[in-house]
């Protein structure tokens, strides 16, 4: 033993040794094919073949995202980090993983046939689509139909749709949801600026140093913009936020000054704010002598009548109407003025009211009146709802006033340049304004409007005063395009037809911030689904339509739709197809190929478009001077009196978006419900109200079932309830009374009634 | 042999004080279990030397045959054994350290970030406002328990192996689902928390890492992008 030479006591031998080595070396390296790869080191929650970039399905934010692929379906998705969010997503961006296989995707055409919808093939549900349009263009003329689109259609889809109504068949009754959602947005910009889209961008959060949000819970409705806040909050902690909303909301929570104003009550308070500006010097008076202009309703104004316009509004005065405080009021107005670079942000809260482009405009005439404008953080900037209603919507025109890229169909000049552009005759263009989106679902009930097309969209549940214009609905040939059913659209519809749906088809898309970025096509639709893009240059066909939509992919169609660009101040000639296959979009205007977009606009060296040496030039506007309007705080429609003693506020949650027919099918998001209605503690214990009972609330156009959340979120007088969930249509009640520019409905404010559910 | 045990009892105290000075003189007056763990391998160390030297040569011819043996087995196996845990107990404690993540040059974008006031993201934050009091790498890349100590070891042995082999992937990313339980064991107690509906409606998402706290909270650390614009 001692020499070594006791064979038969050793452990091991040498041979057995060197096989053991050999085996184990073996095994590390076949480690990966044991599923065992974890031991040497961290494996993903998800297993992915692939990662393809695109853009989320959802918000107006329009966040990059990468998509993980696994046998050919989408499994996971994360937050781009090339892109402008930075690698975030919501919950809502990361729940896009499940859409596309939700239970109740439409998987094949139906007709209605003896009042049930029943299944039919493709040829059956286009022909007789075709055959009803052709029958009503014929017997009722060309005004007799119309389409109603969505801020969620690609930008070559709108702007097929668009073509094909106003050049081929020949009705400007093209309108769609971005009327209920961003309407007043546009005439608040164009009223100023001459040109519709924000001045700014996403950037500018960046460098700002106050933040005034008004009319947007950005926490919960914009989450990523909101990080982006927090984030400059974080690195610069002297910077301010202030808040104006009638609730409380997770945003206020954040926020160094919270303005709870009544609803309703914007334009006093921005009234009250710039005659601050007045009071205190903050006003930029270059600004003024070289860049302005002042205007109210038709009459040419002078900046010493806009001073005498303002002095009616003192802070004090105003305080009562608002409901704050004039000390509040002035701090805001001193906080707006003072610092280095403002940025206000707004949405839904200015845009759905009764004075949506009165308020609209107001917020860009603060910024202008005291040079908060046009540097870096220092913008007005409007959020928006829809992942497309910007580029696809906005600056195609394809609403019932409008022709894309800002021209309106009253203007000869702009009709003739679209007539040529499209190549039709002059003339083919009508005149006339199309119906907007509440008037046009009135034209159905009249019986005016004979068929409708409907694509990505459930004005079933969206429309204000819902018991009104779903009996137009019922009346009038609805075709309704969808990736879902049933909606409550597609209940009442008399043909429906299947939709691909975010990553089943190919697009652009224009986000919030003037941003086309591109969304690819990663898999098939499923079943007998087809693409809106498909579905209207089918229509077009057998409508007789087909010389017209020569462009028939969607490449072509947006290779054709940004040469046309080219003949305006949109100028996107120079975003291609694979300048975006690269690039995490580009912000137009971005005439030429080599042109690496705009961040600001209207400023000379920055904005292609604007020319001279000076600080601005709002090429937009004739006399190339920005407009600021006088607009007085009017009385509203739907006044509280003591049988409706409340004001009803509409709005929505952070987990679910729009009308839940993707997130409330959704496994992660499904679980959350949003019927409830928040009623502050002084109002439910005036009406025995406690919480979690059920209510009814009454408004004067109908009446609504929810549970009562007893909370200091809403102010005493107002209460809240969400604009999601079919099971309890909040639209039932709201107002369709509208902005008379924008016609936008005033979804923000309704007098109402609540009581206890009798049990 | 009470000389050879006295020799040996004063090289351990010489060595005991001189290592815990030095520490003294490092980070103030805290001794931390790095400093013990090190002296106590460098004593065991020096008296295993010392032992073998005077066992060897001095006391030889002194000590019974018993003795010898016994002496030389404590020298060559056992004072050895203490320092070998020694080492990888410093080595295991060390490696905690933000100092020792630093010190391979592709963690410096990430430690300046953390280190620095002005910066928005998830570390900077938790670092600059003392959420994690020391050792702020590793608090935040080891889960729970000892097998999360066992795969913060793992990781941090493999990026070992890669740097000096220079088979890293530039920029460096993290590999696999990063483990919400870090996030969670201090968080989730908390009403900001638990106020938020979709925090309670994901919990198992959550714990099975299918959805990532730092997805709607992050980014952690600087993007690829922001540290390739940081670097001169």
């Amino acid at each position: 033993m001692i020499d070594g030479t006791d064979e038969s006591t050793r452990f091991i031998s040498r041979r057995d040794l060197l096989k053991l080595a050999g085996t184990s070396a073996c095994a590390a390296c076949l480690l990966p094919l044991t599923g065992c790869e974890n031991l040497w080191k961290r494996q993903p929650a998800i297993a992915v073949d692939r990662w393809e970039k695109g853009v989320c399905r959802f918000c107006g934010t329009g966040c990059g995202v990468t998509i993980g692929l696994r046998d050919n379906k989408v499994v996971d998705v994360k937050g781009d980090e090339e892109a402008h969010n930075r690698g975030r997503l919501c919950i809502k961006g990361l729940a896009t993983r499940d859409i596309l296989y939700s239970p109740s995707r439409l998987l094949h055409p139906m007709i209605r046939k003896n009042g049930d919808l029943e299944r039919a093939t493709w040829n059956e549900a286009m022909e007789l689509v075709a055959q009803r349009f052709k029958d009503a263009i014929e017997t009722f003329g060309p005004d007799s139909v119309a389409f109603y689109g969505s801020g969620q259609l690609l930008t070559e889809e709108s702007y097929t749709a668009n073509k094909l109504f106003k050049a081929g068949i020949g009705t400007n009754n093209v309108d769609g949801n971005p009327r209920l959602c961003m309407a007043s947005a546009v005439t608040g910009y164009t009223s100023t600026f001459g040109k519709d889209e924000p001045p700014g961008c996403y950037e500018d959060i960046d460098s700002a140093d106050c933040f005034f949000i008004t009319g947007s819970n950005t926490l919960e409705c914009h989450p990523i913009i909101w990080e982006r806040i927090q984030d400059r909050k974080r690195s610069r902690p002297g910077a301010t936020i202030i808040v104006v909303d009638p609730r409380r909301t997770f945003t206020t929570l954040h926020a160094d000054l919270h303005l709870q104003i009544i609803p309703g009550t914007d334009v006093a308070l921005y009234n009250a704010m710039m005659q601050v500006f007045v009071e205190r010097h903050f006003i930029d008076r270059d600004m003024v002598d070289r860049y302005l202009s002042f205007q109210e309703g038709d009459r040419p104004r002078s900046f010493v009548d806009f001073k005498t316009h303002l002095a009616r509004y003192s802070p004090e005065r105003v305080a009562d109407i608002c409901g704050v405080s004039a000390a509040a009021i002035r701090e805001a107005a001193f906080l707006f003025a003072s610092s280095k670079a403002t940025m206000s942000l707004w949405t839904m809260g200015l845009n759905q009211q009764v004075q949506g482009t009165a308020s609209n405009r107001l917020v860009c005439a603060m910024h202008l009146l005291t040079g908060q404008f046009g540097r870096p953080g220092a913008t007005p900037f409007s959020l928006t709802g829809q992942p497309n209603a910007c580029g696809g919507v906005r600056d195609t025109g394809s609403l019932a006033h409008a022709l894309p890229n800002g021209r309106v169909v009253t203007n000869p000049t702009h009709r003739q340049e679209m007539e040529d552009l499209w190549n039709v005759p002059r003339g083919r263009l009508s005149a006339k304004p199309g119906l907007h989106a509440v008037a046009l679902f009135d034209a159905m009930a009249r019986g005016s409007v004979k068929c409708c097309l409907i694509m990505c969209t459930n004005p079933g549940q969206t429309l204000p005063d819902l018991n009104a214009y779903r009996r137009g609905m019922e009346k009038a040939f609805l075709v309704v395009v969808d990736a879902f059913h049933p909606t409550e659209t597609t209940i009442v519809a008399d043909v429906v037809l299947p939709a691909a749906l975010w990553v089943e088809k190919e697009g652009v898309k224009g986000n919030g911030e003037r941003r086309y970025h591109l969304s690819p096509k990663l898999v098939d639709p499923p079943s007998e689904a087809r693409s809106d893009l498909e579905i209207l240059v089918e229509l077009a066909d057998r409508l007789g339509q087909g010389q017209l939509i020569t462009a028939r992919t969607p490449q072509e169609v947006w290779d054709e739709w940004r040469k046309i660009s080219a003949h305006s101040e949109y100028n996107f000639e120079g975003i291609t197809y694979e300048r975006l296959k690269q690039e995490r979009g580009l912000l137009w205007p971005c005439p030429s190929e080599t042109h690496p977009g705009t961040k600001r606009r209207y400023v000379p060296g920055e904005d292609p478009l604007a020319t001279g040496n000076g600080r601005f030039d709002f090429y937009g506007k004739p006399d190339r001077r920005a407009t600021i309007w006088l607009d007085h705080q009017e009385d509203l429609p739907d006044p509280c009196t003591p049988e409706f003693p409340l004001l009803l506020n509409t709005g929505r949650i952070l987990e679910h978006w729009h009308t839940m027919t993707i997130t409330g099918q959704t496994p992660t998001l499904r679980s959350i419900h949003p019927d409830y209605l928040e009623i502050h503690p002084y109002d439910a214990h005036v009406l025995t109200i406690r919480d979690g009972e059920p209510v009814i609330v009454t408004s004067r156009r109908g009446e609504i079932e929810l549970r009562a959340r007893v909370t200091e979120i809403v102010r005493p007088g107002t209460v809240f309830a969400t604009m999601h969930s079919a099971r309890h249509l909040v639209n039932q009640a709201t107002q369709a009374a509208h902005d008379p520019f924008s016609k936008q409905p005033a979804y923000k404010r309704c007098a109402v009634s609540v009581r206890r559910k009798a049990v | 042999m009470s000389r050879l045990v006295f020799i040996l009892l004063t090289i351990l105290m010489e060595v005991g004080s001189c290592a815990s000075s030095t520490q003294a003189a490092g980070t103030g007056d805290m001794v931390t279990s790095v400093a013990v763990f090190r002296a106590i391998g460098i004593a065991a160390a020096l008296v295993g030397i010392a032992l073998l030297f005077l066992v060897q040569y001095v006391y030889r011819s002194r000590l019974s045959h018993g003795m010898y043996h016994r002496l030389l087995l404590i020298g060559v196996f056992l004072l050895p054994l203490a320092t070998t845990w020694s080492t990888s107990a410093t080595v295991m404690e060390g490696t905690k350290s933000v100092e020792a993540c630093n010190s391979c040059h592709v963690m410096h974008p990430f430690v300046n970030d953390m280190t620095n006031p002005t910066s928005p993201t998830l570390a900077a934050r938790h670092y600059r406002n003392n959420w994690i009091a020391k050792d702020q790498c590793y608090a935040c890349h080891v889960t729970y328990g000892i097998t999360g100590t066992l795969e913060g070891k793992r990781d941090g042995f493999r990026h070992w192996v890669h740097y000096i082999t220079n088979t890293y992937p530039d920029p460096i990313r993290f590999v696999g689902s990063y483990d919400n339980a870090n996030c969670l064991a201090c968080h989730q107690q908390t009403e900001k928390w638990s106020r938020v509906n979709s925090h309670r409606a994901l919990l198992g998402e959550f714990a099975t890492d299918r959805i990532a706290c730092i997805t709607c909270h992050g980014p952690p650390h600087p993007l690829p992008k922001e540290r390739r614009a940081q670097q001169p």
